[in-house]
């Protein structure tokens, strides 16, 4: 492909480091569609496009929509509702199996046509599972062959473990015919089609596995269904993307898209204002004004599917005493945060679960509203002289950590609590148990759109919450049971929002802070719209010029 | 003289010892590389599976006598994040290292040696204040304030020069300038001073007196007795020719040593950055060699006391 360069002149700067404009679109020849740059501050953390490794906000940029699709979907542009993606329809046959029609006709990478066999090798113990055990199984392993992985092709120790977690019960998935697949679960389980449609049960092509000489060269280059194939992966430099032309979903609007890693934020915006990138993502939101001043880019993009937390440890002396952790709750103005530290452009969310749980959200749930008088109060019933309690730190893991610190410090600080910051390097200085563990910072993300991905799995009985010892609640794990186990709609929505209950105002675990974002750059000159999540959507008709 | 050398080449070999057994205590010690590979949402059984799979359930002992083992067989392990033998990862990057700092290094010889020689033999005047206000600007601007000025000015305003990547030479002109211009002001401030400092010695004087002719004066006392300092900042350049372009590379994108250092140190990818450490290290002592070798040559002084036990 011999790539030309074009220039055209976008628009005037309006102050700064705004100038004359020049974006450059390659234009391959013989093939009008423009190929596009886009710079990251990380492409894969760990070095590698194997969804189940690369548990991160950042993969979910490179893989979704162009590179690993499900049986279920997402639909990135409207609301995050479930869609049809490589399974055209399911069905459950009981509580414990779902049945789906594969969509036929649907082509990899390498030119093969997906069908059960590739969706049964998906989920195996040679790509998935290896030896790890659903949780509630109880026979059959005797009987079970589980296969040695052939020299070079062993499975990372991460990746059963984040199979397991996103299918803990999982027992089996069967071939029903060329295009009808079933997966059967160990337990009776609402979530099934929640978990197809989430970040990890991605399809990939057994021949293209087996035809990888290992483990690394496969996850560097995946075979998979997506609108666009990896052409070269140079970890922590560059990711090269081309269209797969034979995409079920249409031909692919762009030739080439290059992912590149520019870690530092100025350079990511230099680039972009030069014409060097046509996309610049990871914008903090204290950039976005000085991009938008220059008349020809515009900075997309909003809040995402991960909430920011203050987290207690309730076997901190002072923190024993729920009234305190109340007050907490009660001190912070959450939209003062959201305006002055993100210009306006995320939300306080109405506690730890989002609108796209549809029928399990509580839409009449809120967060604990700002009262420093209410705060004040719970502080002296619960007799509190003005103790130190730690809030480790560290610096700015989350966009705007320090600030966000700073802020809620002063806002506790109002109401009577003596809140002292200790700025840690990394998170297991954070998560030491010692007698100085009390506030610190977090976020929890929701990968499908039920309760159980994130309230359950971050502070129920096997979240890091629990698991690390600094809260636990005997009716909150009931009610995660229930919420885990019960098949019956109004049962679990009564056990979420009783969960709720005990862990947001009760006997507070965490209070939610504000409803985290992602800001990406653009000419304006491009026509193209940013989804709700990390996800860059590049298919036929979220693209143009 | 051999002496001499072998006795700084044990020191070297202790001090790359040393180096590397401080970055393995001090990695250990401030944080689990379970946790920050896997990230504050993972999940309990994960961080176990990963601590056992990588030898972090020993003890910080039994890991290092694990590593030090490994590293007499020639091993010197393997990336967490990549899979891959560590020395792969870093050789594969010292290219596109060498490919800013050699000719940065260049640059600061072949501007900051002259500069100041220039303004040493013009000491007061208008060349020699410009020479060294420009060294003063040189050395005080830090590099990721130059490096960010530039694009600035050539790739932002004037669409001349890309801002970062590794796509084609083009894309080193902005990082070479950046490091080359520090260090040619650093060069050219130490080059001067040395320079007056002989100058103004009774020897110089002496062969003035004498009638030798000026340019024969400098080129045959005053540079030769002014070398020593300047040789040994060359020294240190070409030490950390390795692992100098940290903040170039990062602000321009390239995917060098040093951006690989920064990754791996966040990522605590124990075996590579103990792997840059070593050969860090281990360039920078044996730099440090080769300019003690050349003071011998430079100041026959030092050879003849290396020659009666280096007294």
């Amino acid at each position: 492909m011999i790539d030309i360069s074009r220039r055209a002149l976008i628009g005037t700067a309006a102050a700064g480091a705004g100038s004359l404009v020049l974006p450059r679109f390659a234009i391959a020849q013989g093939d009008a569609r423009p190929s596009i740059t886009v710079a990251v501050q990380k492409i894969s953390n760990s070095n590698t496009l194997d969804v189940l490794r690369e548990q991160s906000n950042v993969g979910e940029r490179v893989f979704f929509s162009s590179l690993w699709e499900g049986l279920i979907g997402r639909d990135w542009l409207n609301g995050l509702k479930k869609v049809p993606l490589l399974a055209t329809a399911w069905r459950r046959i009981d509580a414990q199996t779902v049945e789906l029609d594969l969509r036929p006709g649907v082509k990899f990478h390498d030119g093969s046509e997906m069908t059960a066999e590739d969706v049964v090798f998906t989920f195996s113990r040679e790509r998935m599972f290896a030896e790890t055990e659903a949780k509630n199984r109880s026979t059959l392993k005797a009987f079970e062959k589980i296969p040695t992985p052939k020299p070079g092709k062993e499975l990372p120790v991460e990746v059963p473990a984040a199979a397991r977690r996103a299918w803990p019960d999982l027992i089996r998935v069967a071939a029903s015919g060329k295009y009808t697949v079933r997966f059967v679960n160990a337990t009776p389980d609402v979530t099934l089609e929640g978990r197809l449609s989430r970040y990890g049960s991605d399809i990939m092509s057994r021949k293209g596995w087996e035809e990888s000489a290992s483990y690394l060269d496969w996850a560097r280059k995946p075979i998979t269904t997506g609108p666009y194939k990896v052409v070269e992966f140079k970890p922590d430099t560059h990711l090269i993307l081309e269209a797969h032309d034979d995409y079920w979903g249409g031909r692919p609007p762009l030739k080439r898209i290059r992912f590149v890693e520019v870690p530092e934020v100025a350079s990511r915006i230099n680039g972009l204002l030069s014409g060097q990138y046509q996309f610049a993502c990871d914008i903090p939101p204290d950039q976005i004004v000085g991009i938008e001043k220059n008349a020809g880019f515009e900075v997309q993009g909003g809040t995402i599917l991960n909430h920011r937390l203050t987290v207690f440890d309730k076997n901190h002396p002072v923190l024993a005493n729920t009234l305190v952790r109340r007050a907490f709750t009660h001190a912070i103005d959450r939209q003062a945060i959201v305006d002055s530290l993100w210009a306006g452009r995320t939300l306080v969310p109405k506690g730890l679960q989002w609108i796209y749980y549809d029928d399990m959200f509580v839409s009449d749930w809120e967060v604990p509203k700002f009262d420093p008088k209410l705060a004040a109060d719970l502080l002296k019933q619960a007799g509190y002289k003005g103790e130190p309690i730690p809030y480790r730190l560290l610096n700015n893991y989350y966009t705007n950590q320090v600030a966000t610190a700073q802020i809620l410090v002063e806002m506790w600080k109002s109401v009577g609590l003596n809140v002292q910051i200790e700025t840690k390097e990394n998170w297991t200085q954070i998560m030491e148990r010692s007698p100085t563990r009390a506030v610190r910072d977090w976020s929890n993300s929701a990968p499908f759109n039920d309760p159980v991905s994130s309230i359950v799995a971050q502070h129920g009985p096997n979240g890091q919450q629990q698991q690390i010892g600094e809260w636990t609640n005997a009716e909150a794990n009931q009610m995660a049971e229930i919420l885990e186990t019960s098949t019956d709609h109004e049962t679990r929505k009564k056990a979420f929002r009783r969960m709720l209950e005990i862990c947001e105002r009760e006997d507070p675990a965490y209070t939610v802070l504000h409803q985290n974002a992602t800001f990406t750059a653009k000419p304006k000159s491009i026509k193209w719209k940013a989804a709700p999540a990390f996800a860059m959507d590049f298919r036929a008709g979220n693209f143009a010029l | 003289m051999i002496r001499y050398l072998l006795g700084r080449a044990a020191r070297a070999l202790l001090t790359v010892a040393l180096v590397v057994t401080f970055a393995f205590v001090v990695l250990r010690m401030s944080a689990d590389p379970a946790l920050v590979i896997l990230g504050p949402e993972a999940s309990p059984e994960m961080i176990v599976a990963f601590r056992k799979a990588w030898g972090l359930d020993e003890s910080i002992f039994v890991q290092y006598l694990d590593w030090f083992r490994a590293i007499l067989r020639g091993d010197l392990g393997i990336s967490m994040r990549d899979g891959r033998p560590a020395i792969e990862l870093v050789a594969e990057r010292i290219p596109a290292t060498l490919a800013l700092t050699i000719p940065a290094l260049m640059i600061k010889i072949g501007i900051g040696i002259p500069a100041g020689i220039w303004a040493s033999l013009h000491r007061g005047t208008m060349v020699d204040r410009a020479v060294m206000g420009l060294a003063v600007a040189g050395f005080t601007v830090p590099s990721f304030v130059l490096g960010l000025t530039l694009v600035l000015i050539f790739s932002v305003w004037l669409g001349w020069l890309p801002s970062g990547g590794q796509d084609n030479w083009v894309h080193a002109v902005l990082p070479i300038v950046t490091m080359g211009v520090g260090g040619a002001a650093i060069l050219a401030r130490f080059t001067r001073s040395a320079m007056l400092e002989v100058l103004g010695q009774p020897f110089i004087r002496t062969a003035s007196a004498k009638g030798v002719p000026w340019g024969r004066v400098i080129r045959g006392h005053a540079l030769p007795n002014a070398a020593i300092p300047t040789v040994t900042m060359v020294g240190f350049m070409v030490g950390t020719l390795m692992a100098g372009a940290v903040v170039v590379e990062s602000v321009f994108s390239w995917p060098g040593v040093g951006r690989l250092l920064v990754v791996a140190v966040s990522h605590r990818d124990l075996a590579v950055v103990q792997c840059i450490l070593l050969v860090v290290a281990a360039t920078m002592v044996t730099s440090n060699l080769v300019v003690d070798f050349l003071y011998g040559f430079l100041d026959p002084r030092l050879r003849s006391g290396a020659r009666t036990g280096g007294h």
